[in-house]
């Protein structure tokens, strides 16, 4: 097969329109007569609910209708667990748990005002009255492991809401006979997707009396299904047309609004727009796990890994979400791509009354990078050896065995990516050994020197037995000579701004060896584009990419058979649905040994900071920035610059500058002047992407597996490990920032 | 109450409440979708149109303020079919990904380009430093920027 748009930096599809701003996103949506919702979101992070009064509001001129748990004809739902109360119920009518009878976080709503404008739908709600008996709150999943602590959901028995396990060789007998053990206890934090549309819906009956909506979302067919759960109602009654989406991260992998917008035109045969200013998006929409992680690596005299122990507990928040897929996959990757033959991980999520944690680029892979890539440094300098050098004795080859007991396959191209790397920072091998680069003379006198690296992995694909599949649908439309004049891709795969609606566009191109040109993607509707699975776990080239790739096979083959029999056909159709466990069936952990296959495919990255620290102040600024990603074959460049670089944002902010804090269960945070993303000024000076095609997935499109998330993964302990050489400190809490730097220099005396 | 102004080019009336913010009038009563709203706070630059050539926060304006002045957004930059230069450089440089700050940066961009048309890359990080962008991590649209000035001459 000729590569005419695989493998070219071909345009985006839908550039053009951003850049006028016309592309159109839901808050950009209108219909005549439409009502405005607005959400009574609850006052405490943990309480029961003794009464609504929702007569005031009604009573004010222009209010339609306050919306409250009557309304809700199944009042419940949840991406994994249906643990989650759509509207909260006052205590004495929830009855069997249902409907919540208490509010477990910020996030809990109790009603959904509707009004003649959005003015009057925020004046409403400030109207409804609440009476609320205030319960304590659980901030801390380690206190909320505890037996006595309070339980955020009273019909389990405790707040730890999974335990896995993995246990591999014999952890106790390796670390006794090991040369050296390096320890530490590493914290990260909760943090803010922060993508910048905010999210927004509009509701409405449609012209075949479904219910449908309008939304930002990375899951449709996920929604409909949740939302024919809460509505009583069969799917084929409902519909979710995806426009433009402004970023989502994982963020908008929960529904946060399309099933209010919903429940609106089901309770009001109505049209009714909902759009979240930034202090909902910021305080009532989940975030990223914060992890404790507890570590002991052992390793020989000559830097061989034997044996690691390590634990890891997880803050849940308030519902299940996606805590429990989060965990495992946090499990699996816990100790980072290396041959380690004795291992032992215990991993707990636990539910406390913090915001809910859900998916985040990285999906549970992107905390114990913190945790293993530290714990590389403290031994290379136990040893005295160089950090690129302890690595590359370690790394996970073809044919390895990882800590799951699965044989590493043909896309591990680990070692390839820590050397190019290495190579671009400034690095020398030289006889088996590698030597780290001069880093120049500081810019001032107070100002130290680090460059620091980081190795991390990343499956590509749903993991540990849920099952990845998508399906597409692939129309030719042919002009009187038989030639292909139009394409049209039907694929339910939701452009977030990652670039997939190209990037499949470019695929079906190629496949049927058309110019880029003729192809356009439909507009993902629930009622036209068949399911693709989610915009998550950088799954889309890979596992929608193969669902493009076969029916524009199928087209092609169809096509031919046209031209050869002469029939006069002038349009074409197939659909294929591509399924992972065609090319490799992922299973559960086993539930004493958590030996499994864990996932379908991988993509990995090594990334290096050269960091300048100010001693005086604790303030680190980035230098330069290398980031070497081998995700297969690159589908088109220009775009996976991009989620470099992007990645790389988000896990600057990880290191340094963005923290979510929230004070027994109150956010502090409303707005990004007190959430502080990175700015261009926060970036590094220099960035340099490295692309490594050493290990094409032959089961991947073209070779290609998945990059949208593992450019975050390495990012922060490449930074806090450049931090440490630059200082002599071991950064063991994300955020790095400059207070932590600063107290961190003091408690060392080196101010 | 009666707001008069030159928008994009054209004189246009609107009839608006005292309290109405420009974006909200661009958006909610003119129908000009270009010009987003990312935090209401004038924190993200989303919102970013020139007044009198000087890029403000529309989401924080005050719409009565823009009365007899000369208001341009996103929708005013091309010419009929021909994408401004600067957009052009966006779309070379594949500036932007989820596109949502990206009317923004571009309005930011042309206050800064009309205003100083060779700015050193200090200047445009500069220039740009009050818009935020969660996707792209900054690096194409600095070039584009760059590249935009250099084909503007």
């Amino acid at each position: 097969m000729q590569l005419k748009a695989v493998g070219q930096g071909v345009q985006r599809l839908d550039i053009n329109q951003k850049v006028r701003g016309t592309r159109k996103y839901p808050q950009d949506f209108n219909m005549e007569g439409q009502l405005y919702a607005k959400v009574v979101w609850s006052a405490h992070p943990h309480a029961v609910v003794k009464r609504i009064d929702t007569s005031v509001a009604e009573a004010l001129p222009g209010v339609v209708r306050v919306i409250t748990y009557r309304d809700v004809p199944v009042n419940e739902y949840g991406i994994n667990i249906y643990d989650q109360p759509v509207l909260v119920a006052p205590r004495h009518l929830a009855g069997g748990g249902q409907g919540g009878g208490k509010v477990r976080w910020v996030g809990d709503r109790i009603a959904i005002v509707v009004a003649e404008s959005e003015r009057i739908a925020a004046h409403a709600r400030d109207l409804v009255q609440v009476e609320y008996e205030p319960l304590p709150v659980v901030d801390d999943p380690r206190r909320a492991m505890q037996p006595d602590a309070p339980l955020v959901h009273e019909n389990r028995e405790s707040n730890i809401l999974k335990h896995i396990v993995i246990r591999r060789g014999d952890v106790g007998l390796a670390l006794a006979h090991a040369d050296v053990i390096v320890e530490g206890y590493y914290t990260t934090h909760h943090v803010e997707h922060a993508y910048l549309q905010p999210d927004a819906a509009l509701g409405f009956v449609d012209d075949e009396s479904r219910i449908a909506v309008i939304s930002s979302c990375q899951w449709p067919a996920d929604d409909l299904h949740q939302i024919a759960h809460m509505l009583n109602l069969p799917e084929d009654q409902l519909r979710e047309i995806v426009p433009a989406v402004g970023g989502a991260f994982g963020g908008r992998e929960d529904m946060h609004i399309q099933h209010l917008a919903a429940l609106c035109a089901f309770v009001l045969r109505h049209p009714v727009k909902i759009v979240f200013d930034r202090e909902e998006v910021t305080q009532r929409t989940g975030k990223r796990h914060p992890f404790y992680m507890r570590y002991r690596t052992g390793a020989t005299r000559d830097g061989r890994l034997i044996a690691a122990q390590v634990e890891l507990i997880s803050d849940a928040g308030a519902y299940a979400s996606t805590s429990i897929p989060v965990l495992g996959n946090a499990a699996t990757f816990a100790l980072g791509p290396y041959k380690i033959p004795h291992a032992r991980v215990d991993a707990y999520t636990v539910y406390t009354n913090n915001a809910v944690t859900m998916a985040m680029r990285g999906f549970g892979a992107t905390q114990p990078p913190f945790g293993y890539e530290s714990q590389m440094d403290k031994l290379a300098e136990v040893l005295g050896m160089d950090p690129v050098e302890l690595r590359m004795k370690n790394l996970l080859d073809v044919g390895d065995i990882a800590v799951t007991g699965n044989v590493m396959t043909a896309e591990t191209g680990v070692k390839e990516t820590l050397r190019r790397a290495a190579l671009a920072a400034g690095w020398r091998e030289e006889d088996g050994h590698w030597i780290k680069p001069d880093l120049g003379t500081p810019s001032a006198p107070y100002k130290r020197r680090g460059i620091g690296v980081a190795v991390a992995y990343k499956n590509v694909g749903y993991s540990l037995g849920f099952e990845d599949k998508a399906t597409a649908k692939v129309e030719l439309a042919l002009d009187e000579s038989g030639e292909i004049a139009r394409v049209v891709v039907k694929v339910a795969a939701v452009e977030v701004g990652q670039g997939v609606l190209t990037a499949l566009a470019q695929i079906a191109a190629d496949t049927l060896g058309v110019d880029m040109d003729k192809v356009r993607l439909a507009l993902v509707d629930t009622s036209e584009t068949p399911d693709a699975g989610s915009s998550s776990a950088s799954r889309h080239v890979f596992i929608s990419g193969n669902a493009v790739a076969g029916a524009a096979a199928q087209a092609k083959e169809k096509w031919q058979t046209i031209l050869r029999e002469e029939t006069g056909e002038m349009h074409v159709e197939a659909e294929y649905t591509f399924r992972g466990r065609s090319v490799r069936p992922t299973t559960p952990f086993d539930p004493e040994t958590g030996q499994c296959e864990p996932h379908i495919s991988y993509s990995y990255a090594t990334q290096i900071a050269l960091v300048e620290v100010d001693v005086e102040t604790g303030q680190t600024e980035i230098l330069e920035f290398w980031s070497a990603a081998d995700a297969g074959k690159v589908i088109n460049p220009i775009m996976y610059f991009g989620q470099q670089a992007g990645g790389v944002h988000m896990g600057v902010g990880y290191a340094l500058t963005e923290n979510y804090i929230q004070q027994e269960g109150r956010p502090r945070a409303r707005r990004f002047s007190e959430y502080h993303i990175p700015t261009v000024m926060d970036m590094p000076r220099q960035f340099e992407s490295i692309a490594v095609e050493s290990a094409p997935d032959p089961n991947g499109p073209f070779g290609a597996t998945g990059l949208g998330e593992t450019p975050t993964l390495p990012t922060a302990p490449a930074i806090t490990n450049a931090i440490h050489d630059a200082t002599g400190v071991w950064i063991e809490s994300l955020p790095a920032n400059a207070e932590r730097v600063w107290r961190a220099l003091r408690a060392a005396d080196k101010l | 109450m009666l707001l008069k102004m030159t928008l994009n080019g054209e004189p246009v009336s609107v009839e608006i409440e005292p309290d109405d913010l420009l974006a909200q009038v661009l958006r909610d009563k003119l129908g000009l979708i270009g010009t987003k709203i990312g935090c209401g706070e004038g924190e993200c630059g989303a919102c970013t149109v020139l007044v009198d050539g000087v890029a403000v926060t529309s989401c924080i304006y005050p719409a009565m303020k823009a009365h007899g002045r000369r208001v341009e957004t996103i929708e005013g930059v091309a010419k009929d079919h021909e994408l401004h230069v600067i957009q052009q450089a966006f779309v070379d440089h594949a500036a932007a990904q989820c596109g949502y700050c990206t009317p923004g940066f571009i309005m930011a961009a042309k206050a800064l380009l009309d205003t100083n048309s060779h700015p050193t890359r200090e200047e445009i990080v500069a220039g740009i430093s009050g818009n935020l962008c969660r996707c792209t991590g900054y690096y194409q649209i600095v070039e584009a920027i760059e590249d935009a000035a250099r084909r503007m001459g």
